[in-house]
């Protein structure tokens, strides 16, 4: 195992849209959460009845506990980037026909897509070191006499390493399926961003919410909306906390799903012609 | 002795078109093996399902006598139709991943390889940046890292300018005369001629034939003869007997017989009692090309 994680490395320590997305991914995923704080500081901060209303509505979802929460969901939007990343890392082996030299020079079919698994592990963690310094940062910035209660929410840290996962899976399936990375990314940006959203919505409102087991709305609902949405609206506290009772059931749908991704892409990568 | 390679009834199918039928042939420990055929003949589906790229409909196959697996993939250095690398990287780094994957090697090692493909001086500039003999080198540099037993070449000379095709030849004389033994793909006849001690001939995924090159080569010996009337010498050599064919070519005449029974003493003095006096007389070897044209022409 150990050798594979190495020998994945010596591939991608050199790859310079390894390193750029990274780069990226630590600019965004702050930078994203700036933006709604600082929109939350510019709503809250000031003397005026509103901002107070404000502040009493939205309490301080940077602060800890929350921020745990706030910055997984924030970040999650942008799953995309790393997507990306995941996407060449599978499509360059087509290209470069290196997915046959590396059977050629010795490995198994089997280990070939375990070290795929574990790129996609690799970059999953560092996307989520990333998410953890930001929501760290923000908590101990946005409220410092909060900091005493980081430890409350700290579940969102597997929560969202999960999601980062399973999302990056699916890129993952589609890279390799498809083989060519612009077709693979086309599907990836069109069905992630228009169908699904659209197929999600039409489905809460006519199909008794069965979009919840959509692909990506499977993992999109172990991190629900934060807290303070659910001060918003006539039933949005239960709405909120019906969300929160489903991530357990979500949590168990994501890992069938990834299972059955990952077993797929063995199954096939066993009988296929390379 | 165990044949390194054993392969039996290998078959192969792309939708409607058998690539392989039904192929079998073993390769000898210290051979080095030629597999001709035109285009489309099945020579690299072949090497491919010997390498566990694709995968036979039907047949089996050894290495070492042992089913092919992993393991004694590893002990064979193989270039496969193109240089597979990865383009950002360099050749040192790239020569990194296979000796990782492989086992076979160590880092002295790369550089020695580099040496002997004369890749050294750009051993760190990136695969992109090499031109198409660079790559080919390359790719012959990783299958001789860790100095396998059993090397695999499709087409190794596919690239390369003239001095490049004449050093990679005498490479491949250098590792069969180290006991090295080397499967090699190609089209290029008067290579394989050159350096092969046996072959297979492919044609449309049927084997036609197999076995040592002067044994494929000499079904029948061919004497060349020639006098100052090549025709009356053609109208004379006609009451020869014992040949199976006689063909005129320019002032020479050339006479088939069935292998092992032409006798130059005895067409010479046939010729001479004839009142004919021969300027040439010689026994011919049927070339590799000709054979091939011969076997593959419908």
């Amino acid at each position: 195992m150990l050798t594979l994680i190495k020998i994945e490395w010596l591939k991608i320590k050199k790859y310079p849209a390894f390193w750029w997305m990274l780069g990226i991914v630590a600019l965004t995923y702050p930078g994203v959460n700036s933006m709604f704080y600082y929109g939350y500081e510019k709503a809250t901060n000031g003397k005026e009845m509103t901002n107070n209303i404000a502040k009493f509505l939205l309490g301080n979802p940077f602060s800890f506990p929350e921020s745990w929460h706030s910055v997984a969901y924030f970040s999650s939007f942008f799953i995309l980037l790393p997507s990306i990343l995941v996407i060449m890392l599978v499509t360059n082996e087509y290209n470069f026909k290196t997915h046959r030299q590396n059977i050629i020079d010795g490995w198994s079919r089997q280990q070939y897509i375990t070290s795929k698994l574990f790129d996609v592990l690799i970059v999953s963690l560092i996307v989520t070191f990333v998410y953890v310094l930001a929501a760290a940062g923000f908590g101990v910035y946005a409220d410092s006499t909060s900091v005493s209660q980081w430890t409350a929410q700290l579940q969102y840290i597997p929560l969202f390493l999960l999601q980062t996962f399973a999302q990056l899976s699916i890129a993952f399936l589609l890279g390799y399926l498809v083989k060519k990375a612009f077709i693979a990314l086309g599907i990836f940006l069109f069905y992630y961003l228009v169908i699904e959203n659209i197929a999600v919505a039409y489905a809460r409102f006519k199909l008794n919410d069965i979009g919840r087991f959509l692909p990506f709305e499977i993992s999109d609902r172990i991190i629900p909306a934060p807290a303070f949405f659910s001060r918003f609206g006539k039933d949005a506290k239960a709405s909120y906390d019906h969300a929160l009772s489903l991530i357990p059931e979500h949590v168990v749908y994501t890992i069938l799903l990834t299972t059955a991704i990952w077993l797929i892409c063995y199954a096939v990568h066993k009988r296929r012609d390379l | 002795m165990q044949p390194v390679l054993s392969i039996n009834g290998i078959s192969k199918s792309y939708g409607s078109i058998k690539a392989l039928k039904n192929v079998s042939f073993d390769v000898p420990e210290g051979s080095v093996f030629g597999i001709l055929g035109p285009n489309g003949s099945g020579k690299t589906t072949m090497l491919s399902i010997l390498l566990d790229i694709l995968k036979a409909d039907s047949g089996t196959f050894a290495w070492f006598g042992q089913p092919g697996s992993p393991d004694t993939r590893k002990k064979i250095g193989s270039l496969l139709e193109t240089p597979n690398f990865y383009h950002y990287l360099s050749a040192v780094d790239n020569l990194h991943i296979t000796q990782a994957i492989s086992g076979r090697g160590t880092d002295a090692d790369i550089d020695h390889v580099l040496e002997i493909v004369k890749l050294a001086e750009r051993k760190h500039s990136k695969f992109s940046a090499y031109s198409l003999g660079m790559k080919q080198r390359l790719a012959i540099a990783a299958a001789l890292l860790g100095n396998p037993q059993v090397l695999v070449f499709d087409e190794p000379t596919n690239g390369l300018d003239p001095v490049g095709i004449a050093e990679i030849r005498e490479l491949i004389r250098e590792l069969a005369i180290r006991g090295k033994t080397i499967i090699m793909a190609s089209h290029l006849l008067d290579e394989v001629e050159k350096v092969c001690t046996h072959l297979a001939i492919l044609k449309k995924g049927t084997l036609l034939t197999a076995g040592q090159v002067d044994e494929v080569l000499s079904n029948e010996d061919i004497v060349e003869v020639s006098s100052g009337d090549p025709d009356h010498l053609k109208s004379i050599l006609n009451e020869f007997p014992g040949y199976s064919s006689i063909k005129q070519e320019g002032k020479n005449v050339r006479v088939f017989f069935p292998v092992g029974t032409a006798k130059l003493e005895e067409i010479n003095r046939f010729c001479f009692e004839k009142g004919i006096t021969l300027n040439l007389l010689s026994v011919k070897k049927k070339s590799l090309e000709t054979k091939f044209f011969e076997l593959t022409n419908d």
